[in-house]
């Protein structure tokens, strides 16, 4: 009796356990009570456009010829659309209630999209992720934080207080922000904008030849690394702060004219001088540092 | 949403500003709050606009006459042939509101720098801060009084959807504010210093944007 009771006992427990993830998958459930998932099949270089006033926004490219967008969003006083016109596909968080929570507005998306497709992405707060995305790209946000990887085309970025990573991204980028922060690593860009007020500025890239390079801040920290067989023309301008290189310049022979007599300033031709680099800061201290 | 009655609205918003109003339009204004908003931002826009008139000298017209007759003989402008849309359905037609006022605001401070032109060239210190204050001058009023009339809702004044981004545009916009006094200090103590000049103009940019920003959301309470 007691061996099959205990048998009888350890089924139980057995049971038991095998129930209770299940049973904590349902209690969790709330959290991803909206679900949608839509499929849309596009023409070469689509544009996608999202707009979301909360959440995570995470895009990544694909081989198929379609958009795929899975959006969760836990309450139900907001919705979610997507739609095709044309070969534009529409990605929308709806509010439906006047009165709504912050916490109501989340959405979170995970998006498929082909390599060429073309982004326009408007994200409030949260956070924005882009892979391997190879066309045209515009990135708005408030507080939301963007990091892109692998991407290509003409890139435009804008946070308020957001901050902003570029790995390996290739073609034109023109990134502004005002108290983020901006890191550019890997980059093989022949046109970088990258300007903000009080965030720090780390560029970790090639210089390629007949690239423009121009980075700007308030305050805070611009860092430049770069490599010894690296060609470029240098202008490091801090108002207040201090510059500091370490790169082998070659002097102009005629300074220009419109260098200012109230800030810091270096200048001069590292190699031939293939690219444009152009540093400014109000406040803020310049490093052009060699790469280890 | 935008209603067909919208549409018809905007196609004669250029009449309806210069006074011409139809008992139609008028009893669409009365319906629709999206167009009563952007009669809110035109009219803002306008008196502002009015405002710098006194700022801004008028070249004479016999230099307008010479600078068209210029421009016609290097084949840059020519007769106008027929009669051209109006300016503003071309130029305001296609913007949103937030970026209606942030072009506006923008392009203020480019016409504000754009007349400070001359003053570049000058090299005595006291005409190069007259040259400074005249051009600044009405930017900084007009900033001022666009932050007073687009009522920029307080942190806690309107039910906030989204606290994060809210309480970001306002953190940020003090932090413009007070990179706005440390320029403005620059260049009063260094008034031929261009390099401090040019991050007063973007950080007047900066502020434009994110009061356009901070006015659209008290707006819609998005």
């Amino acid at each position: 009796m007691n061996t099959s009771q205990s048998v009888s006992s350890g089924i139980t427990w057995k049971v038991a356990g095998l129930l209770a993830p299940g049973f904590l998958l349902l209690t969790a459930t709330p959290a991803l009570a909206h679900r949608l998932e839509q499929h849309f099949t596009v023409d070469p270089r689509p544009v996608i456009t999202i707009h979301n006033p909360n959440g995570k926004v995470i895009v990544r490219a694909w081989a198929k010829p379609e958009v795929m967008v899975v959006a969760n969003h836990a309450s139900a006083k907001v919705e979610v659309n997507a739609e095709l016109s044309g070969n534009r596909v529409d990605i929308m968080t709806r509010q439906l209630e006047d009165t709504i929570s912050p916490d109501d507005l989340r959405a979170d998306y995970e998006i498929n999209v082909p390599e060429d497709a073309e982004l326009q992405i408007h994200n409030d707060s949260g956070e924005v992720n882009v892979a391997n995305v190879l066309g045209d790209m515009n990135v708005e946000t408030v507080a939301a934080g963007v990091d892109l990887e692998d991407a290509a085309g003409y890139l435009t970025v804008k946070t308020v207080g957001g901050s902003f990573q570029c790995l390996r991204c290739a073609g034109r980028l023109e990134v502004s922000s005002i108290s983020g922060a901006l890191r550019l690593l890997s980059l093989r860009s022949y046109h970088v904008r990258a300007q903000t007020a009080t965030g720090n500025i780390l560029f970790d890239g090639e210089f390629l030849p007949n690239g423009l390079y121009r980075l700007k801040n308030y305050s805070g920290a611009i860092e430049v690394r770069f490599s010894p067989g690296d060609s470029f023309d240098l202008t490091a301008t801090s108002l207040k702060g201090h510059v500091n290189n370490q790169a082998k310049l070659t002097p102009p022979t005629h300074p220009p004219h419109y260098l200012s007599k109230f800030s810091n300033t270096i200048l001069g031709t590292l190699n031939a001088g293939r690219a444009k680099v152009e540093l400014s800061s109000f406040d803020g201290t310049i490093n052009v540092l060699k790469r280890d | 949403m935008p209603t067909s009655g919208c549409t018809d609205f905007e196609n004669h918003l250029e009449k309806w500003m210069e006074g011409e109003r139809s008992p139609q339009g008028q009893a669409h204004v009365r319906e629709c709050a999206r167009c009563r908003g952007l009669l809110d931002d035109l009219s803002l826009i306008a008196a502002a606009a009015r405002d710098s008139a006194p700022a801004v000298m008028e070249p004479p017209p016999a230099l307008w006459n010479s600078l068209r007759a210029q421009l016609e003989q290097e084949g840059l402008i020519h007769e106008r042939a027929g009669v051209a849309p109006g300016w503003f359905p071309r130029m305001f037609g296609v913007l949103p509101r937030p970026a209606l006022a942030g072009a506006y605001l923008a392009a203020l401070i480019a016409v504000a720098f754009a007349l400070s032109g001359p003053v570049n060239q000058r090299i005595n210190k006291a005409r190069w801060l007259r040259g400074s204050e005249s051009a600044m001058l009405p930017v900084t009023a007009h900033i001022k009084s666009v932050e007073q009339r687009t009522n920029v809702p307080a942190p806690s004044a309107v039910p906030d959807l989204n606290p994060v981004a809210t309480a970001s545009l306002h953190e940020n916009l003090a932090i413009v504010d007070k990179y706005i006094a440390l320029c403005e200090k620059s260049v009063q103590e260094e008034p031929e210093n261009e390099f401090a000049r040019d991050y007063l103009v973007d950080a007047y940019q900066q502020k434009a944007e994110l009061l356009a920003q901070l006015s659209e959301r008290g707006g819609n309470g998005r």
